[in-house]
């Protein structure tokens, strides 16, 4: 496929979703997570686009928050978590030395703790009464040390060639030449890591949910799943319960990994052009 | 008038200390192009590190100093310690290939303004760029450019732009002409000449061809395993040269329309990690007696201004 076309499809995706999930809130009066305030289980209507549930909530509107949180908690984490690494990966690369053993001995620390094991202890101890802002800084501790590692070992290749020498020579400072001459060399690899990123939280995020561990009571992609499983939609014929989520979140996905690779390759091709 | 006071510089290895600079001492007048010859792993592009000062494990400084001659900003005489902070200012420095010396993924102005002094305004300084690149011969798109969009001429054209666009008292050039074709690489050296005359600058080349050596340097400073050999005006070293080393260099040149085979430096040159007794030379020259396996030879002045280290130099001349 056409890498400007994949690019165009998920930059529309991801457009319709955040646009779509950042400004239908403020036509909604009514808390999306208050249970009972319709009747249980309707089917689709105009007054209510995707039914109602088994705990009398509209489906629809509840799915509407959900995207909106999933994809702020995705984005804040992501976020912090890109930062994180470039900062260390970059500066452990070009730097090394003591500096950088030790940074790295705590880097493969996080990266060989499996994750779903300490979360799920995490998650038993606290069990369903995390707050949201906690679960992001759980996400974000546990999602930087694999992307500092492989920056670190592009900047490692980067600092031996030969205009690295040259700027220094120019007398550009250990931060210039980091920020200057090693970082558009992981650039590409940053955004395509932020956008992995992104993925990746909200996998867990929904992960944690399904099983319980993460607060349910808070609507996300991962949230509506787990109450569709517990209230047995699909036995009792609620498809657009359990439904609509799942494709929110494959398009969701779709949107982000069009984008990613679309944005790679685009990059790419622009160094081919004056 | 740059001075080096008794070079010693060492690399630390694995197996100790070993002198890549061994104990050069040379007076270089200003506003000249000194050409630095010699062959490879004779301490040539070491001693272009001291003089630009880039001293850093695993070189060290042993003994000696440079001093450059000229003032630095507070007034003070720049020396080894203190030329740091006037790179690319005063000093500058020309690599050898300068494909790898630009950086692939950021365009050429980008690149060039890295050198901006902190006090100049972005824009400004962007414009005399593109000026001083047209006269260098240079379409100024070429700034918009990519390195890998360009030939290996013009990159090499804007590393001696962005070299010589301040103006510095001093610049080193490391072989820049080693990776080009024999056309471009004419062009380069007439640019090279070109500018020094302009700038009055004083230009230190290093090479081992000698056919460019002849061509643009006013003088010569001959190594050979770490140490001086011969230093004098480059005119006077080609006609006649003090040491059998610089001879046998001379006469491996071709020259037009002889065809006879050319006589090669036969042997290697000693390893830096053996007790090196008496003149280094002495295994290779056909002039070697006992004197000059036991004494080493000092460099003196012959005739003015042309040193050579050699014990029967005046029965060469």
């Amino acid at each position: 496929m056409n890498s400007n076309l994949r690019l165009k499809i998920g930059l529309a995706i991801l457009t319709v979703f955040t646009i779509g999930s950042l400004l239908l809130p403020f036509f909604n009066t009514v808390d999306p997570s208050q249970q009972g305030k319709y009747l249980k289980n309707l089917p689709m209507s105009s007054a209510h686009l995707l039914g109602t549930n088994s705990l009398g909530q509209d489906t629809f509107w509840f799915l509407v928050f959900a995207i909106r949180n999933s994809l702020l908690l995705g984005v804040a984490v992501s976020l912090c978590s890109t930062i994180i690494s470039v900062l260390v990966g970059l500066s452990a690369g070009y730097i090394g030395g003591w500096y950088d053993r030790v940074v790295m001995l705590i880097t493969d620390s996080f990266i060989t703790i499996p994750i779903l094991p300490i979360l799920i202890v995490l998650g038993a101890l606290v069990r369903g009464s995390t707050s949201f802002f906690s679960i992001g800084l759980i996400l974000v501790v546990f999602s930087w040390a694999w992307n500092s590692r492989t920056i670190r070992s592009i900047a490692l290749s980067v600092r031996e060639r030969e205009f690295i020498n040259m700027a220094r020579f120019s007398g550009m400072s250990t931060l210039g030449i980091i920020l200057k001459e090693v970082f558009p060399y992981v650039y590409a690899y940053t955004v395509v890591g932020f956008i992995n990123s992104i993925l990746f939280v909200i996998n867990t995020e929904a992960a944690l949910a399904v099983i319980g561990l993460s607060n349910v009571r808070v609507p996300t992609l991962g949230s509506i799943i787990f109450w569709a499983l517990n209230y047995n939609a699909l036995f009792i014929g609620q498809f657009t319960w359990v439904v609509a989520p799942v494709v929110a979140t494959v398009l969701l996905f779709l949107g982000l990994f069009l984008t990613s690779t679309g944005y790679n390759e685009l990059f790419a091709l622009r160094r081919g052009r004056v | 008038m740059i001075k080096l006071n008794n070079i010693v510089a060492t690399y630390t290895t694995v197996r100790g200390q070993v002198r890549a600079v061994d104990g050069v001492s040379l007076d270089i007048p200003n506003g000249i192009i000194l050409g630095v010859a010699g062959e490879s792993g004779c301490g040539k592009s070491t001693l272009l590190k001291v003089l630009y000062g880039d001293i850093g494990f695993p070189l060290t400084l042993q003994t000696g100093c440079v001093e450059y001659g000229f003032q630095g900003d507070d007034g003070l005489q720049i020396t080894t310690s203190t030329i740091r902070q006037y790179w690319f200012r005063r000093i500058s420095y020309i690599p050898q290939s300068s494909m790898s010396s630009l950086n692939p993924v950021v365009r050429i102005r980008k690149q060039f303004i890295d050198f901006l002094p902190p006090d100049r305004r972005k824009d400004q300084v962007l414009e005399e760029v593109r000026a001083y690149v047209k006269k260098l011969d240079l379409p100024p798109e070429a700034l918009d450019a990519y390195p890998h969009q360009l030939s290996g001429g013009m990159r090499q054209r804007l590393m001696v732009a962005m070299a010589t666009f301040f103006n510095p008292d001093l610049i080193l050039a490391d072989e820049p002409t080693t990776a080009l074709d024999v056309v471009v690489q004419k062009g380069i050296l007439l640019l090279l000449m070109d500018l020094q005359q302009q700038m009055k600058n004083t230009m230190i080349f290093v090479s081992h061809d000698m056919g460019v050596h002849y061509q643009i340097t006013h003088k010569m400073f001959i190594m050979y395993a770490a140490k001086a050999v011969e230093f004098g005006d480059s005119n006077a070293i080609f006609e006649s040269p003090l040491h059998p080393y610089t001879k046998m260099l001379i006469e491996s040149l071709p020259t037009v329309g002889d065809d006879h085979l050319r006589q090669g430096v036969i042997g290697r040159p000693p390893s830096l990690w053996d007790n090196l007794r008496g003149c280094r030379f002495a295994a290779r020259c056909p002039l070697a007696t006992e004197l000059c396996r036991s004494e080493e030879p000092n460099l003196i002045e012959y005739t003015p201004g042309h040193f050579a280290a050699c014990h029967y130099a005046e029965k060469l001349s």
